[in-house]
Formats: C-alpha cells, structure tokens, sequence
C-alpha cells in the first residue's frame, strides 16, 4: 500500500506534500511524491521514519503532468491512494492552461484526496 | 517517469585526451562541410544588400514591397526554425542538412529566374526556411560531433561562418556590380552564386556521418560507436559512449516541460525575458543594416557604385565585431558586457540620426554616415549579438529548456522579420534621421528591460539561479 501525491510548483504543491505526509503516516503506508516541478524537491525536512520515494518528469513522455501521474499510478499497482493539492480557478485560466487537477479528479482510477490550503 | 537518482551527477570519470591523429583531419572536414550550412545562412540573408538597388528597378518595387520581399525570408525562417528542430530530431541531423542543402538550391533557383516580385516572395520563403532549419540544425550537429573540449569553438565558427557569408555576399555583390555595370538584372547574378555553396554543401554532406548523439537517442549504440570511432582515437571513441549517453539523456530531459508549466509564474517570467532579449537584439537594427545598409549609404550621399562598395565595410565590421566579442564573452560579466554593448549601440544611433539631421548633404555627411553605422555594427556584433544567445543557453532550466529557447528564439525571428518588413516604408515616410531616433528610443528603453530584469547568469550554477527566479518573481 501506497500513498502517491502530486508536487507543484506552487504553494498547493507543498501543501500536497504535507497533506501526503499525514496520509501516509496516518495509514502507516510508504510515500510516493510526484515531482511536477521543475526543479529538485527538498524533502529533508519529512519526517525521517517515513519511506519516502521520489518520481521525477522526464522526457518530452512526460511532458503533460496528468499523463505523467496516471501513467505513475499505473505502474506502481500499490498505490492506492492519490493526494492532491486544489485551489479555485478562473474559467478563463481553466480554458487557457487546463486544470491538471480536475482532470486527476476525474480520470485517477484510485480514490483522489483533495485539500484545499486553509484560508 | 524516472526514480529520483540521488548520487550527483558531476562525479564522471575523465576521458582520455583527444590526441591528433587521421580521425582529427576527418573532424575537420566535416566542421567545414556543416559550416557551409552557416555560410549559406549569411550569404542567403545578406544577398539582398546590394541586389535591391537593381531589383527594385527590374521588378518595380514599392518601399512596401520591397520590405516585403526581403522580409518574408525571414518569416520563413522562423518556420523554418521550428520544423526543422522537429525534424532534425525526427530524422537526424544529417538527413536534415542534406535536405536543407536542396531546399537551398530550389530557393535560389526560383528567385533567380523569378519574372515578378510575388514568385520572388514565394521563393525567397522558401530561401528562409533553409534559412531557419540550419540555424535550428547546424550549430546542433557540430555540438553533437566535437569533442567535449572543442565544442565551444566549433558552435562559435558557425556564428563567424554566418557573418562571413554576409561579408562575403557583400564584397562579390559589390564586385558583380562594378564590373558589370548597372544592368538591371544583374541581380540574378548576385544571387545566384548562392547556388555553389548549396552544392558544396550538398555533395560534402552526403559523406559526413550522422550525429552520434542523435543515434545513441534512436537506440543505435553501434552505429553512433562507429562514427565516433571516425572522429575519435579508438580508445577515446569507446570511452566516450557514457559521455553521449549522459548527453542524450540530458537533451531528452530538456523536452520535459510544456505548456502547462507557463502557469508557474516565474517560470513564465523567465520566458518572458527570453523573449524580450531576442526581441531587443533584433530592435537594434543590425539586420536593417544587413538588408538595407547599401541603400541606407546611397540616402546619406554615395552614390550607387560607392554605396555597393562602402557597404562591404559593414560586412568587415562585422566579422571583426563577432570575433573581437567571441574573445571578450567570457572575461566580462553577461550583464556589464550587455548593458555596455547597448549603450554604445544606442550612442551610434544618436550620431547616425544627428549627422543625417545636422550636417548639409555631401561627402562629408555621408562619410560620417558611414563611420558611425560601421562603428554600430562593429559593437553590436562585438556584444549583444552573441550574448543573447549565450545567455539563452544559460538562463532556463533543464526541463523546460527546450521550450524556453524554442518559444525565445522564434520571437526573435519574428523581431527581426518585422524590422525588415518595416524599414524600407518607415525610411521613405520619414527619413533617416528620425528612423535611427526610434532604434534610440528602442535602445534606451532596452537598457531598462537588462538593467531591471536580465539575470547575471555567468558562473552561475542552474540551481543557484533558479533560487533567486523562484525568490524574486515567485
């Protein structure tokens, strides 16, 4: 058993992670992170008896972030939990950049853990 | 997706040294058949300069359509860029150069025997598109052949390669024209002598290997060994499989990001300033001077056969600008150097617009004219000409590099084809005095845009960089 959760550049995206964190601890399951940043993810501060693995993007493969996650959770059959992270979008923002987590919602086959940060 | 690898990848083992040998003199064949690529780049883009003048003529041109037919090459050219990227990685860099060398000669050959301006148009896009696949494929191919240790020097003889196919075009435009006199079609003439350096570059590509790098990328580990082993000691070529390995996995990676990642807003940001450098070289006006500087020179006072002539000084100049730039990039800060290099620039406007307001119509004017634009171009290319691109190359993270450049380089193009298509109307509304007093206003407001934006990227490592993006844009 394992919780995925999605990493983005963004203030959701650490929020995701903290809220994974809980959820893996909770469930005393390992930590799988989907790193959708650009850069390399500091997990130093996690807590250190948590197993904690890290997927990066890679590749023109992995260029649309909701394929690199689905495709993440399919290989990985003990994942059965994913965490993301969601905040309110503009109809107009939606149409232009899409909403990668609406479309997770939607098209994730395991069951979808959405926080919102807390206002 | 990829498992994150946690052991740093600077730890790679040394490789023997690139000693001389029969493999060094096949490098140097195949660095001056690929350069040809950048030669006909220059040549192609520079013709124009010094065959408008008889062209206009022969053809009938309006300022609108003269603008228009210079130009439309460069429109070309930015499609080009972007298929020929595409296709360079579809089907080789080889394959691609030798199908940019016939799409050269079929664009030559039409402008040459075109009976009117919109066939020229057509085929001077053509042209362009040749144009943008090499400038999108060539500098890529020498990278990918040269050893680790010559790879800079090699990439930068294809921006001299480029310039000198400027000068080039120039002088023999200027020779063609005083020899031969001022017979209206002898612009065919001029441009087609762009045809030899298409065939050379043909015929020499059609035995120059494929890229390793692009092979080991399709899964031809063999293949890409035994071209190595052409332009490599035995020992070095076998030894250097890991490096093109590690090589193609860091170009693969740097296709990663897409569209979606514009909603990271200093990401965003950054292609933003990517944009605005590419945009701001081009506002400058080199190619103005490119294109158009044997007119310019005959509006300030020469006549055409002195115009034709004076104007191969740009062309000089501009080869000495690159190479006196090329040795400086690397001992002056990015920031200093881009800032300096657009001061001056600007200053040479000023003079340029001063003397063509101030001083009455001669010889003199037209001497000064001509020693101030010289002077422009000899520091632009000395400065922001290559350091754009090399800051380009620097600025962006690997994952989203890809894009970045792509996104950056295509607005460049645009830049440049707009400052064509603009010139020649803009000069006959309103003089030149008045249009180098908007490259000013241009120039100075690019000193805000570095001054306020641009990164200082040398000696920088990417992630240091992308710590200050994220704290100052995030």
């Amino acid at each position: 058993m394992t919780v995925l959760t999605v990493v983005t550049d963004s203030p959701e995206g650490r929020h995701a992670l903290a809220a994974g964190v809980q959820e893996a601890t909770l469930l005393g399951v390992d930590l799988l992170v989907a790193n959708l940043t650009l850069g390399a993810l500091d997990v130093s501060a996690l807590p250190p008896d948590l197993r904690v693995t890290i997927v990066e993007r890679h590749g023109g493969g992995d260029r649309d972030p909701v394929r690199a996650v689905l495709d993440e959770v399919a290989d990985h059959p003990d994942v059965d939990r994913l965490v993301i992270c969601v905040r309110r979008r503009s109809p107009v923002g939606k149409v232009l950049l899409g909403s990668v987590s609406q479309q997770l919602l939607l098209d994730s086959p395991v069951p979808v853990l959405a926080v919102k940060i807390p206002s | 997706m990829t498992t994150h690898d946690t052991t740093p990848s600077s730890e790679r083992p040394a490789l023997p040294p690139d000693t001389r040998g029969p493999h060094s003199q096949r490098l140097g064949l195949i660095v001056v058949v690929a350069t040809f690529g950048g030669l006909l780049f220059g040549y192609d883009t520079g013709v124009i300069n010094g065959a408008l003048e008889p062209l206009k003529r022969d053809l009938g041109l309006t300022a609108f359509t003269e603008g228009f037919v210079v130009s439309i090459l460069i429109f070309g050219a930015a499609a080009g860029a972007i298929v020929g990227g595409y296709l360079s990685d579809r089907r080789g860099r080889r394959h691609n150069i030798l199908m940019l060398a016939v799409i050269f000669m079929i664009g030559t050959i039409g402008c040459v025997l075109a009976p009117s301006w919109p066939v020229l148009a057509l085929f001077r896009f053509i042209l362009g598109l040749a144009v943008g696949g090499a400038s999108a494929t060539v500098p890529v191919y020498l990278a990918e052949v040269a050893p680790v240790e010559r790879r800079g020097g090699l990439v930068t003889r294809n921006e001299v390669m480029i310039v000198s196919g400027q000068f080039a075009a120039f002088v023999i435009n200027a020779v063609i024209f005083n020899v031969w006199g001022e017979v209206d079609w002898i612009w065919r003439v001029m441009l087609i002598v762009a045809l030899l350096p298409a065939v050379a570059l043909f015929v020499g590509m059609l035995r120059m290997p494929e890229s390793p790098r692009w092979l080991v990328a399709q899964g031809r580990d063999d293949e890409a060994l035994a071209v190595l082993k052409q332009v490599r000691t035995d020992e070095r070529a076998e030894a250097e499989m890991d490096e093109v390995h590690r090589l193609a996995d860091e170009e693969a990676a740097s296709k990663t990001a897409g569209t979606t990642d514009l909603s990271v807003r200093w990401i965003r940001r950054l292609i933003l300033i990517g944009a605005g450098l590419g945009i701001f070289q081009q506002f400058t006006g080199i190619n103005s001077i490119m294109y158009y500087g044997t007119q310019l020179l005959g509006d300030a006072g020469f006549s055409d056969s002195a115009a034709i002539i004076a104007n191969t000084l740009n062309g000089l100049f501009s080869v000495l600008g690159i190479l006196v730039g090329l040795a400086l990039i690397n001992r002056i800060d990015r920031r200093r150097m881009l800032i300096g290099g657009f001061a001056l620039t600007t200053t040479f406007h000023l003079l340029v617009g001063l003397s063509a307001l101030l001083l009455p119509d001669g010889t003199a004017k037209a001497y000064f004219i001509l020693v101030f634009v010289v002077a422009f171009v000899f520091c632009m290319q000395g400065t922001i000409g290559p350091l754009v691109w090399l800051i380009l190359s620097e600025m962006f993270p690997l994952k989203i590099r890809s894009l970045a450049i792509g996104i950056s380089v295509l607005v460049l193009w645009l830049a440049n084809a707009l400052v064509a298509l603009a010139f020649p109307p803009v000069v006959e509304a309103i003089g030149i005095s008045s249009t180098f007093f908007i490259f000013v206003a241009l120039g100075l407001a690019a000193l805000v845009f570095v001054h306020r934006t641009v990164p200082e990227t040398r000696g920088r490592s990417l992630e240091e960089l992308e710590a200050q993006f994220r704290r100052d844009y995030a």
